[in-house]
């Protein structure tokens, strides 16, 4: 077995259910913790619509905030705009996802899914050496932010050296950048990237308790 | 280690009510050793640990964007004052402790036992440098609720005795004597006669059963007590079956503050149980902010179940009786701009009734930059106006607001927070401000029109 | 010992023009990607070469390599060299057979011991000496006994470079390939299935001229013609980056002649030069008649996932083993929560 048979056969299968089982015992571990119910008499709905509200609503900088937040949120944008667009609109992967799940879509030009992965770095970079120099990201900085932040560039760029041929040669870059999908689909529910699937709660909860109390969200 | 005496005499000569500054500071409680500290602040971090809770400490990215949108960092640029930052220790408690993966983390110590010298730190952060206003949990792009987090992590510090001295006298006297300032049922009477004399206004006290049951906070009592005569005015012309009562009036609740479960409950209990007695069918909050949380939206988990009445807020109060044309004001020839209570706008939801109450006197009402939801805290909420070594921090970041309302250039400012209200009289003492807070419910009273409507 | 003409001599006899002849060092040089100073050198090499002596064994294989060198349309320069160099057996071509085949083998051992060439097509089986024998010497037998002498040996086709079809799974005879069991003689591979003819006598031009096998690649393939992939070669190339592919054999996009990525075209990871020098005498090559890469030259052909199985699709098994997971994580979730609680609940007593 080659070093891309290993990639995209045991590797990444090993990843998808490490992938799977970590995320469900995240989300399981955290709803089973279990909470009190809230007998206040209710303002507004606080139910499914209004976490699906929130969940919406605070993809978007409420406008006091815009001013303060514009640098690290443009490029945040840019990150998933562009992790999406890299992972869901280019064919290859769009390949892969029909023939994993046997649905297809159309995809974008092969060129415009390289620039696009290239913005796509530069924002992950602006967004690192921002959290290495603010003292405020200095100071609540952690271990998982810097190795959740390499595990997602990692396919990155690995993913845009292939079209380069550089350094290895196709197969193997194909395979490195399988290998480093498969780490980062590790790592994912275990770190910060849990925010993938943490968002629906976080902002969920938010939405749920707070607009029963008719309060801002 | 000292227990503290709780013996202060209360400065009434300054701008707030408060204890006089005590000439040592006792910012330790009880006799714990060390080890018996971190375990209470560890038992009182974890029983908070909820799904909901759970869910936002896990879902923390580290963005630091509450940086931004706390007004203590705003206004210092000092990184502890990140927002995520003051409940870090809670947050270790939650990873070590109950969080999915927190074998791993107390097997392999990638989160280490909380210490009692950090304990001591954050106590600066989680007192002196956050007033619960909640600004936090609107700019962060997880949607997670700081400001509620820090309420949380005070039980923790509560029990490990380590509060701010002024803060922990405070509570303890509210919790020995059913007022933060020492109200005792007889002062409150006395006031009461005092102010029904002043403004020849009859002030119902103790009736057997009444619709509504009105309250007050010990700082309007003692410093703003036209507040009770306000109320009672509009209370009277509202047509309305109402009592203020001697077993429930006090409105504060320095337990939930200070970060004791078990005195805020006795607070809460008090009132339901005095409305419940009388057969109220509405609780009237006074202009206090953190006592419309407490009441409106934890009371009735206090009470285990729902409770039997609805709880307003003057404010909401008002803005009904006017709306259904039961009382009737006189139009306002000024222009107003409104400083929200945190408690009760951003994080209450009752951000509405002040403004129809506004629209009512018809003021020319000029709403401040990033007004209403995203109104920048007066600095004394969550408890910190009591903080006496928060004082330069307080008046520091007073600026921002100072800013936000000059620049509405209103002629008045009102508001409905006595809370609220004396920290403005104190930074307005301090920096010889030009603007000084009056009272929304003081407003409407001095503007009935005489005679039901 | 009899006289050995050149291989010039053997091609003037066969009418081959020294035109023709000079055309054929060109092409050749380019294709090691040699300098043209090197033509002439190439062309007296191999003019003035005294016919080396080739032992071509053949064994579990289906004779398409032999078929591609020597069935083509029309006589080639290529087929000519490979006719004038000394086939002193290979037994489908030649006339004898049993004993008196096997004597002319040995006979070319001994005669040209050290420096003889053997070229080896199809895998050889090492579960059962049985399943395939020649003249009752198994296969395993004759090669080791066979490169004893040998300067170099040549694996032809895929079968003898990395076990081809026979060496698929589940590989029935233990079928393996020539460098598995030859490891103290130089062993060059010229995958394909079947290899381009042009690469195979490439291989003996370079042989004939320098006196050494060429550059090779970490498959043991010359570098100078599997060392890009038929993707990065591609006239269709373009396509992929625009994003235009067929979807199907018959939709506008295979009549347009888009990249066939989608149908399963493993050119992206196969290296082999169909792509330059094409086949039939540089006509075409499979993807420009329509047809994805197979990816024949690669090891394991056959077993990397269908050939119309888009390249990137991943190869990992059945949703009960993810089903299986998802069982285990909500285990472990509620595992977890219950010490959690059971933390809080403790806590929350003892407080």
């Amino acid at each position: 077995m080659d070093l891309l048979e290993f990639a995209r056969g045991p590797a990444l299968q090993f990843a998808a259910l490490v992938l799977v089982a970590g995320t469900l015992w995240r989300i399981v571990g955290i709803a089973f913790l279990g909470k009190k119910p809230d007998y206040s008499e209710p303002r507004g709905p606080g139910g499914l619509g209004a976490a699906l509200k929130v969940i919406w609503t605070r993809a978007f900088t409420a406008e006091p905030f815009k001013k303060a937040t514009l640098y690290p949120k443009i490029m945040a944008y840019v990150m998933h705009i562009g992790l999406f667009a890299t992972i869901f609109l280019f064919t290859p992967h769009i390949v892969f996802f029909e023939g994993w799940m046997g649905l297809d879509w159309p995809g974008l030009p092969n060129n415009v899914i390289y620039f696009i992965g290239v913005a796509t770095v530069v924002s992950g970079f602006a967004l690192i050496i921002r959290r290495a120099t603010s003292p405020v990201l200095k100071l609540i900085s952690n271990f998982d932010d810097y190795f959740s932040w390499f595990v997602t560039m990692l396919p990155l760029v690995t993913g845009l050296l292939i079209p380069v041929r550089a350094l290895f040669r196709y197969e193997d870059l194909l395979a490195i950048h399988i290998l480093s999908v498969a780490l980062l689909l590790i790592w994912l529910p275990f770190g910060k990237l849990g925010h993938t699937f943490l968002v629906f709660m976080t902002r969920g909860t938010t939405g749920m308790v707070f607009e029963r109390r008719g309060a801002k969200t | 280690m000292t227990t503290v005496d709780g013996r202060h005499t209360i400065d009434r000569e300054a701008e707030r009510i408060a204890y006089k500054p005590p000439e040592v500071r006792h910012d330790k409680q009880g006799d714990m050793s060390t080890e018996e500290r971190v375990e209470m602040a560890m038992r009182h971090f974890v029983k908070n640990f909820n799904t909901q809770t759970a869910s936002y400490l896990d879902g923390c990215l580290h963005c630091g964007m509450c940086a931004d949108a706390c007004h203590y960092h705003v206004r210092t640029d000092d990184p502890r004052y990140t927002p995520i930052w003051k409940i870090e220790l809670f947050k270790q408690a939650y990873k070590r402790e109950v969080g999915p993966f927190a074998f791993f983390y107390r097997l392999f110590g990638f989160k280490k036992k909380v210490t009692v010298e950090q304990l001591e730190e954050w106590q600066h952060l989680l007192y002196d440098s956050c007033t619960v206003c909640g600004r936090c949990s609107l700019v962060c792009p997880m949607g997670i609720d700081i400001a509620g987090m820090v309420s949380m992590a005070r039980h923790g510090m509560f029990k490990a005795g380590l509060i701010p001295h002024e803060l922990h006298e405070t509570a303890k006297k509210a919790a020995e004597t059913g007022s933060p300032l020492g109200v005792t049922p007889e002062k409150f009477e006395e006031r009461l006669e005092w102010m029904a004399d002043e403004h020849e206004v009859d002030i119902p006290l103790n009736v057997e059963k009444a619709d509504v049951l009105a309250v007050m906070s010990s700082i309007e009592i003692q410093k703003y007590p036209e507040s009770m005569a306000a109320t009672a005015k509009i209370l009277n012309a509202a047509g309305e079956s109402w009592t203020f009562r001697t077993d429930g009036y006090e409105a504060t609740n320095f337990g939930m503050l200070s970060g004791n479960v078990e005195w805020q409950k006795e607070a809460s209990m008090k009132l339901i149980d005095t409305a419940i007695k009388i057969g109220a069918k509405r609780l009237v909050l006074p202009e206090c902010g953190h006592a419309y949380m407490a009441m409106r939206w934890m009371g009735a988990n206090m009470y285990g179940k729902p409770l039997p009445f609805t709880v307003q807020h003057i404010s909401e109060y008002l803005a009904e009786a006017l709306n259904e044309g039961r009382i009737k004001v006189r139009k306002v020839d000024k222009s107003v701009t409104y400083h929200d209570p945190c408690q009760v706008s951003r994080r209450g939801g009752a951000t509405q009734a002040a403004r129809d109450v506004l629209k009512h006197l018809g003021v020319d009402f000029r709403e401040m930059p990033n007004g209403g939801d995203y109104n920048w805290c007066c600095g004394g909420g969550g408890g910190v106006v009591t903080i006496k070594r928060a004082d330069e921090l307080r008046h520091r970041v007073f600026k921002l607001k100072m800013d936000q309302v000059e620049s509405t250039e209103a002629d008045e400012l009102l508001s409905s927070c006595a809370n609220c209200r004396q920290s403005f009289d104190d930074s307005q003492q301090h920096f010889n401000w030009s603007y000084k807070m009056g009272s929304l419910l003081e407003t409407v009273a001095e503007n009935l029109e005489e005679g039901k409507a | 010992m009899k006289y050995r003409p050149t291989v010039g001599e053997i091609l003037q006899a066969k009418g081959v023009s020294r035109r023709g002849f000079l055309k054929y060092c060109a092409t050749t040089a380019s294709l090691l990607a040699l300098p043209p100073s090197m033509i002439p050198r190439i062309a007296n090499a191999i003019e003035s070469a005294r016919r080396p002596s080739v032992i071509w064994l053949s064994f579990q294989e289906c004779t398409g390599c032999t078929e591609s060198l020597t069935r083509s349309a029309s006589p080639t320069v290529e087929g000519l060299i490979f006719d004038a160099i000394s086939l002193d057996y290979h037994h489908t071509l030649q006339a004898a057979s049993g004993d008196q085949a096997e004597a002319a083998r040995h006979a070319a051992m001994e005669e040209n011991d050290g420096s003889y060439l053997v070229l080896v097509d199809g895998s050889i089986p090492t579960g059962n000496p049985g399943y395939s024998t020649i003249a009752g010497i198994s296969n395993v037998d004759m090669l080791m006994d066979t490169v004893k002498g040998a300067a170099a040996v040549v694996a032809i086709g895929s079968c003898a470079a990395f076990g081809g079809l026979p060496g698929a799974d589940p590989n029935p005879t233990g079928a393996v390939s020539v460098q598995d069991l030859v490891t103290d003689k130089p062993v060059v591979n010229v995958p394909g299935c079947p290899p381009i003819p042009m690469v195979m006598t490439a291989v003996l031009a370079q042989f004939l001229t320098f006196g050494q096998i060429p550059d090779l690649d970490k498959h043991g393939r010359p570098l100078a013609f599997f060392g890009n992939t038929i993707h990065d070669r591609c006239y269709r190339r373009p396509f992929y980056e625009q994003g235009k592919f067929a979807e199907t054999f018959d939709d506008e996009g295979a009549k347009a002649g888009w990249c066939l990525y989608k149908l399963g075209c493993k050119g992206p990871t196969t290296y082999n030069a169909c792509a330059t020098v094409k086949w039939n005498q540089g006509t075409s090559f499979p993807i420009e008649s329509g047809h994805p890469c197979l990816g024949c030259s690669e090891p394991k052909f056959w077993d990397k996932g269908g050939f119309y199985q888009p390249l990137s699709t991943g190869h990992f098994g059945s949703g009960a083993t993810v089903a299986g997971a998802a069982v285990a994580g909500v285990a472990l979730g509620a595992v977890a929560a219950a010490a959690g609680r059971r933390r809080k609940a403790k806590y929350t007593k003892e407080a």
